[in-house]
């Protein structure tokens, strides 16, 4: 039912957006109806320089959210795990978190030109504070009955993390992830627009500079498309990395 | 359950270095082994002006001497400037007023081929100064106290359309900018929110296709076949590289005179580095591609620059032309 709701929901959308040029309402010179949009996009598969542009950004966005996932796991544990360094680095932290990462645009074309590096260093800066702060939160919500009895069986460091820290922060890692892969996404395809690392931002940007409406819409629809994919798949991941979890478990009810 | 979180971390990890190492190899412009060809990588932005490289490219000028050429779309000259200065690129393209705001600053460029040049007819130029069809605006002169739309401020519209309205008779200094990309100023145009727009081609189509008047061929007015954009490196580069400079310059001239006489294989290359549609690009006037530097056009454009206060001194054309 909530699929049908949810498809019925796309498609008046989409007769919304098909309908209001033809009537005139906005001029279909600068927003043609969905039809035209669907059916350049058709072209585009049949275009290789499309597919490039596709596996670029896709490489783009999954490379930066594994790094910053990686590290904001890392780092979380590690700063989460040592109360001095957790009070030591909560300033810091806020305060590099809020900076918006295309406002790093102009350094990092200074620093690395207009690559894909670039665009890199943006998307996983901003994806790896989601990360950082989720692992932190997850790492605080320890159990203190749990810890002081990993304590009292004088559980080392490592055997700690395993155990006790890991499967308490793993539902916030997964909301991490979920949040990151978003944020990475958006940076990926604003690097690409804007510095013109290769990849779908980029053949956004030519299309517009080129005059290509249709083509411009058939190429956001795909971005679009990719965030979609990219909810579906974490939350589907979300699932069964908990399936243990009573928030995911649902056969239950408390 | 934590057997198979370690064997997702495992994953996680194979997939990083996998990305990791299919991601490595973007490096430019490293030095040529012996009898290897020299691998070059030029900054362009994706517009008509950078059809001569695309050309040369595909038959095969820079191949004959030596260069293996890998051509960067950036989304404007901004970007380019720091990846040559940089050295990550090699050679950039840019408009002759961003280079010569860039030797005023003190950055090291330095021209090494003409690029674009106007078309010089009057009215039969790639890019012209349009108001809507019923617009009062009769001159460039009837301009003062109203808006034009130029796509960056303090650069080469502005000073183009400045003097434009001098030449019609009026005072330029009357005449209010607006940033606006060019993709963006056809629709501003038709909506009123701007009085006037100055449009290169494809949007010059854009415009003729609402019904815009043509008041004044800017480039035009500005210097007489007038040098609009160029290729440029970085001094260092000059210094080290001087041979490899002189066959990109060799290459480059070959390229635009080819360019400069065979309109129909720009117009065909055209579509296969931008996405402007066929019949659009068989309507386009496209610019001249002369192989030598117009360097009275662009004592000119400095002239028009510093009286306009663009630039503060006069900047020594010698050190930043070949």
């Amino acid at each position: 039912m909530k699929v049908v709701l949810g498809l019925a929901g796309l498609l008046g959308f989409g007769v919304l957006l098909e309908v209001a040029p033809r009537l005139g309402l906005v001029p279909a010179k600068y927003a043609p109806p969905t039809s035209e949009i669907l059916t350049t996009l058709g072209k585009q598969f049949g275009r290789g320089d499309f597919w490039v542009a596709v596996l670029d950004t896709l490489r783009t966005w999954m490379l930066g959210l594994v790094i910053a996932v990686a590290l904001g796991v890392a780092v979380g544990l590690f700063i989460g795990s040592v109360p001095v360094l957790r009070a030591a680095t909560a300033s810091t932290i806020e305060f590099l978190r809020p900076i918006p990462s295309v406002a790093l645009i102009p350094l990092v074309i200074v620093l690395q030109g207009p690559t894909v590096e670039a665009t890199l260093v943006l998307v996983v800066y901003a994806s790896f504070w989601q990360v950082l702060i989720q692992v932190l939160a997850g790492v605080a919500d320890i159990d203190p009955v749990a810890s002081d009895t990993a304590r009292s069986y004088h559980l080392n460091r490592v055997t700690r993390i395993r155990y006790l820290i890991w499967p308490t922060a793993l539902p916030y890692v997964v909301t991490g992830v979920r949040l990151a892969a978003t944020v990475a996404l958006i940076l990926t395809i604003t690097g690409e627009l804007v510095i013109g690392s290769p990849g779908l931002g980029q053949e956004i940007a030519n299309a517009r500079t080129s005059g290509a409406v249709p083509e411009m819409y058939a190429l956001i629809v795909v971005t679009g498309l990719f965030g979609v994919a990219a909810n579906v798949a974490t939350r589907a991941a979300e699932r069964r990395a908990l399936a243990w979890h009573p928030s995911v478990r649902t056969e239950v009810p408390a | 359950m934590l057997r198979r979180s370690r064997r997702h971390l495992a994953v996680l990890l194979l997939v990083t270095s996998l990305l990791a190492t299919a991601c490595g190899g973007s490096d430019s412009g490293a030095p040529a082994k012996p009898g290897q060809p020299d691998k070059v990588t030029v900054g362009v932005i994706p517009i008509l002006d950078v059809a001569p490289i695309y050309v040369g490219q595909s038959k095969g000028f820079f191949k004959k001497h030596n260069i293996d050429l890998t051509l960067k779309q950036a989304e404007g000259g901004a970007a380019i400037v720091p990846a040559v200065m940089s050295k990550q690129y090699q050679f950039g393209f840019s408009n002759i007023i961003s280079l010569l705001l860039a030797k005023s600053q003190g950055l090291p460029v330095k021209v090494v081929s003409n690029g674009t040049n106007s078309t010089g007819k009057d009215g039969k130029d790639f890019a012209g100064l349009y108001v809507k069809s019923d617009s009062p605006i009769k001159s460039a002169k009837d301009l003062e106290g109203k808006t034009v739309a130029a796509n960056n401020l303090q650069n080469i519209v502005d000073t183009s359309v400045r003097a434009s309205v001098r030449k019609a008779g009026g005072d330029p200094k009357k005449v209010k900018f607006t940033a606006l990309p060019f993709p963006d100023q056809p629709a501003a145009l038709q909506n009123g929110q701007v009085d006037a727009v100055f449009v290169v081609e494809p949007f010059q189509q854009a415009v003729l296709a609402n019904g815009a008047k043509l008041i004044a061929s800017s480039y035009v007015d500005a210097a007489p076949n007038l040098c609009v954009a160029l290729y440029f490196t970085s001094e260092q580069m000059q210094a080290e590289n001087p041979d490899l400079v002189k066959r990109f310059t060799d290459a480059m001239q070959e390229s635009l005179s080819y360019a400069d006489s065979h309109p129909d294989d720009v117009r065909q290359i055209i579509t296969t580095y931008t996405k402007i549609d066929q019949t659009t690009v068989a309507k386009l006037t496209l610019p001249k591609y002369p192989a030598d530097i117009n360097r009275d056009s662009i004592q000119e454009m400095a002239d028009l620059a510093k009286e306009d206060g663009l630039l503060t001194d006069s900047v020594d054309l010698n050190a930043l032309l070949p």
